[in-house]
């Protein structure tokens, strides 16, 4: 790392470089997820002491209950929550930089609920005309979020300033359409509708490392990407047309996000079901905390995504053990409130 | 003052419509160097259209734009950034940057996103906010600051990007009068160092013929007279465009004609 | 019609007899039983290796099949619906049907996991992932269930246990459909029943409800109806049904009385028989949904409830 030199012009505007901000936010990030991580394995219906924990998962012990319960549920799980929120916030964060609006996320928006039914498409499929498509849950939960976002596309290409109204109404408007096709579909089948409502639900109780390595690389790579246009996300919160004139190209820019960001919350919501206001709060919360620069914004969402979902999951599996409570009622929980004074906020000042 | 005998900017027989509604019809114009050009006309003339197909961002149906003698279709977008920077007419900014935070910005087109700024950057931004007044509040949120000083923030961006063209459109519209002079004197000293050339959509006449060097009246999206404000300014051409009849005076001290209802 | 019903519907319980009777013997003692190879209502093959001893029940119907049997002590867990018989509540509680709660499951150790179709899709092959046995039953029909006990049965390796219990409530079925053979069509009762929320839902053709209905002497009024339905007040009123059954899950006379002031109450209903004469009957939901061996105890209250009537 460089450090500026002391001349007084550099002391005083020398804004540190994002890397080092950045750097800070990947240490503090890395040492809290491992410690709250640590502390999260210890939740649970099952009493398992600390210690024994500890010496599992150092000698990798696998052969007995305790050893499945802390390999094969507890850890996927944590890493399953975690992956999901990380890729929940991010695409929260970058989908609010491109349509300059903190009142966006993509359950709002109705891209989660495309990607939920594409993939209750797929379940009905399998119930009515018995053609096996679970492994292709995923393809049909993309397409789902492609259709939603594409919609928001074009609500956004030709306005340059999109109003928070038309936003939030078209995202209702998508929101409700796609749950009437829903509700349709379980008329329609009715074998898979017990299927549909829970996987519908969004929780995390069967994780495992096989959906873990199929959700780590869309996340990771998503996040990457998103992070990488972090600097065009800047340019576009002077608007569109000032973003034009610093040598973006908000066009592909747009493309860029919305198509990485409807494939990173289509691998989610193909694991885990909808999990909803994410992406709404934790952004917001980056916001206040780092200042909007989307460079140090983007990665420190990603992180505080990661434990914000780590702990709702924590939550909702130990508030009331053995019974669970589907995680995202407890997003929903702490997200809807936060809507409401962001939304009361913006009405009292200046219309935006 | 360089005095170049070729154009910076042109317009060739440049017709846009929007929507199938013509906006600009077979405008021909040819920007000189070292000059502060004004443009004004009634609303809906056209003006802030031919800003932005001069920046580029609107693409005519008919004829050709060019910048430094190319076409500005063959010029990439952060090439153009590096020419031409535009100062909006009001802009809402998303999110509660801090002033320096917005000034930075100004040097998007030269950074890479993982190096982030070096240190020129910072001085060159510096230098932008320095001669715009704005150092003051620095380390301010913009939405704390009031919307004159939101114009000369947004000036002091579009300087940091060290344009060889500077745009501005309407600039001078939430100003009161001691803000619109300064500002007009900022441009006048930028234009004497840095800029080749200013052009500025202006909805005040009087303001228009104190910063120009040259007008453009249009008119329904034709150019109605192009020339010095002396020329543009008069009785005739204003009633034409205009449709009222204005009262001219000329400056006290200046020499240079003023409107009056 | 309905003549033209029981005959086949004698001819399908004198055949299910047969069929649970030449059911495949696995084995004269039970030492040979296993291992055993079972298919599940998902048509998944289930190897047990040993004789289980530590046994998870999911579903309340599974539970009350496994005390039926008399398998109770091998029982390690149970959900938190499972609420009879009432040394139910004495087993461990492994939580909600769905979402299950697997930690709670693995660390219970079972050896054989007893889980309902519907509720536990995700989890199931969670389960068989880390390799726990699970059996998956959803019994639609009388038939069904007496099928599904035979299956639970011969999985803990008792299918005497469970010959013996089929026979017994097979017996007291058939002794139900012999008094009612006599019943023309026209002396059928019309039947109506469905939740008291404020949409209706009324179990149709092909529930067991309706099944319980038509073997007791019945005539659902939804019988044409598939599934369970949303049924409007008109069409209740214009079948003018002769008994209205309220099943409920709270059996205290305060809330059944209530129930039953609401349905008199109904608007446009004053005219229908049932509410006229006041025959209108609170019963235990358990007994008509829940796919154990009460049902056959269901059965015969419904028979009861309709001889009452029809002396009148």
């Amino acid at each position: 790392m460089k450090f500026l030199p002391k001349s007084e012009k550099n002391e005083y505007y020398g804004y540190p470089n994002w890397r080092s901000k950045a750097f800070f936010i990947l240490i503090i990030g890395f040492f809290s997820i491992l410690i709250i991580g640590f502390i999260a394995l210890n939740f649970g219906a099952i009493a398992i002491q600390p210690q024994k924990i500890w010496s599992i998962i150092w000698q990798h012990q696998t052969d007995d209950s305790l050893g499945l319960i802390i390999w094969e549920l507890r850890l996927p799980r944590l890493i399953m929550a975690m992956l999901a929120g990380m890729a929940l916030a991010v695409v929260g964060g970058s989908f609010q930089g491109i349509l300059r609006n903190p009142l966006t996320d993509p359950y709002i928006l109705g891209v989660s609920a495309g990607a939920a039914l594409g993939a209750c498409i797929a379940i009905a499929f399998q119930y009515t005309m018995g053609l096996f498509l679970a492994p292709f849950l995923p393809v049909f939960a993309l397409f789902g979020s492609f259709v939603s976002i594409y919609l928001v596309y074009l609500l956004s290409r030709k306005r340059l300033h999109l109003p928070t109204t038309d936003l939030l109404l078209s995202g209702v408007a998508i929101n409700f359409f796609f749950s009437a096709i829903i509700t349709l579909l379980l008329a329609i089948s009715r074998r898979g509708t017990h299927s549909m409502l829970f996987w519908l639900m969004g929780d995390l109780s069967t994780a495992s490392w096989q959906k873990v390595s199929w959700i780590a690389l869309p996340a990771f790579a998503g996040t990457i990407y998103q992070i990488s246009a972090a600097l065009e996300l800047n340019a576009m919160a002077l608007g569109e047309e000032e973003a034009l004139h610093l040598g973006i190209q908000t066009g592909k820019l747009r493309l860029k996000i919305f198509l990485t960001g409807s494939m990173m919350i289509a691998a989610v919501v193909s694991f885990t079901g909808l999990i909803g206001f994410v992406g709404l709060v934790i952004p917001h919360i980056a916001r206040l905390l780092v200042g909007p620069d989307h460079r140090i914004m983007l990665p420190a969402s990603a992180l505080m995504g990661s434990l914000f979902l780590l702990i709702c999951d924590t939550l909702a599996r130990s508030i009331m053990a053995p019974n669970e409570i589907p995680i995202g009622a407890i997003t929903a929980l702490i997200g809807a409130p936060l809507f409401i004074h962001l939304l009361k906020r913006r009405n009292d000042s200046d219309g935006y | 003052m360089d005095i170049d005998s070729k154009p910076i900017v042109s317009l060739e027989g440049v017709s846009f419509s929007y929507n199938s509604q013509p906006v600009l019809q077979e405008i021909n114009l040819s920007l000189f160097p070292g000059k502060f050009i004004g443009i004004i006309g009634p609303n809906g003339s056209g003006k802030t259209t031919m800003l932005k197909l001069i920046s580029g961002i609107l693409t005519p149906q008919k004829g050709e734009v060019k910048v430094d003698n190319r076409n500005v279709r063959t010029i990439p977008r952060r090439e153009m950034a590096k020419i031409i920077s535009m100062v909006p007419q009001e802009s809402y900014v998303a999110y509660n940057y801090k002033i320096k935070e917005i000034v930075f910005m100004g040097r998007i087109p030269y950074i890479n996103q993982w190096k982030g700024e070096t240190i020129p950057d910072y001085q060159i931004s510096y230098d932008a906010m320095e001669r715009t007044d704005s150092l003051g509040y620095a380390e301010k949120r913009i939405h704390q600051i009031s919307g004159g000083e939101k114009q000369r923030v947004q000036i002091a961006r579009a300087l940091a990007q060290t344009p060889r063209i500077l745009m501005l459109d309407e600039f001078t519209s939430h100003l009161d009068l001691s803000y619109k002079y300064e500002i007009s004197k900022i441009l006048q000293d930028a234009l004497k160092k840095e800029l080749k050339c200013i052009i500025s959509v202006f909805h005040d006449l009087n303001l228009a013929s104190f910063c120009s060097d040259q007008l453009i009246l249009l008119n329904k999206g034709r150019i109605e007279t192009i020339g010095t404000p002396q020329e543009v300014i008069n009785e005739y051409n204003l009633k034409k465009v205009y449709r009222t009849k204005p009262y001219i005076i000329q400056h006290p001290e200046l020499s240079i004609p003023q409107v009056i209802m | 019609m309905h003549k033209r019903l029981m005959m086949p519907m004698a001819i399908l319980l004198t055949l299910s007899l047969l069929v649970l009777i030449s059911f495949p013997v696995w084995g004269n003692s039970q030492d040979n039983l296993f291992p055993i190879t079972l298919v599940d209502v998902l048509n998944t093959e289930v190897t047990l290796l040993q004789k289980p001893e530590r046994i998870i029940s999911i579903a309340p119907h599974t539970t009350e099949i496994i005390f039926a049997l008399g398998l109770e002590n091998k029982l390690v867990g149970r959900s938190e619906f499972c609420n009879y018989p009432l040394e139910a509540e004495n087993i461990e509680n492994i939580g909600l049907m769905s979402p299950l709660n697997l930690e709670k499951i693995i660390s219970l150790k079972p050896d054989l996991v007893l889980a309902y179709g519907g509720y536990q899709a995700k989890e199931i092959p969670r389960l068989r992932e880390l390799g726990f046995k699970v059996l998956v039953t959803e019994p639609t029909s009388l038939y069904e269930m007496l099928a599904t006990i035979e299956l639970i049965s011969t999985a803990c390796g008792e299918p005497k246990k469970g010959r013996e219990l089929i026979a017994n409530l097979q017996e007291r079925i058939n002794l139900i459909t012999s008094l009612n053979t006599a019943i023309t069509e026209t002396d059928r009762l019309k039947v109506f029943t469905g939740s008291n929320y404020e949409t209706i839902w009324s179990p149709g053709k092909g529930t067991i409800f309706d099944e319980l209905i038509t073997l007791a002497g019945g005539q659902n009024i939804v019988a044409n109806l598939e599934g369970w339905v949303p049924v409007s007040a008109e069409l209740v009123a214009q079948a003018e049904p002769d008994i209205i059954i309220i099943s409920s899950g709270i059996m205290n006379p305060e809330e059944t009385d209530k129930m039953k002031q609401d349905v008199i109450d109904h608007p446009g209903w004053s005219q229908i028989p049932a509410i006229r004469n006041n025959q209108i009957f609170t019963v235990n939901e358990d007994l008509f949904y829940r796919e154990g061996p009460r049902l056959v105890d269901g059965l015969e209250l419904l028979y009861e409830i309709f001889t009452q009537v029809r002396e009148k």
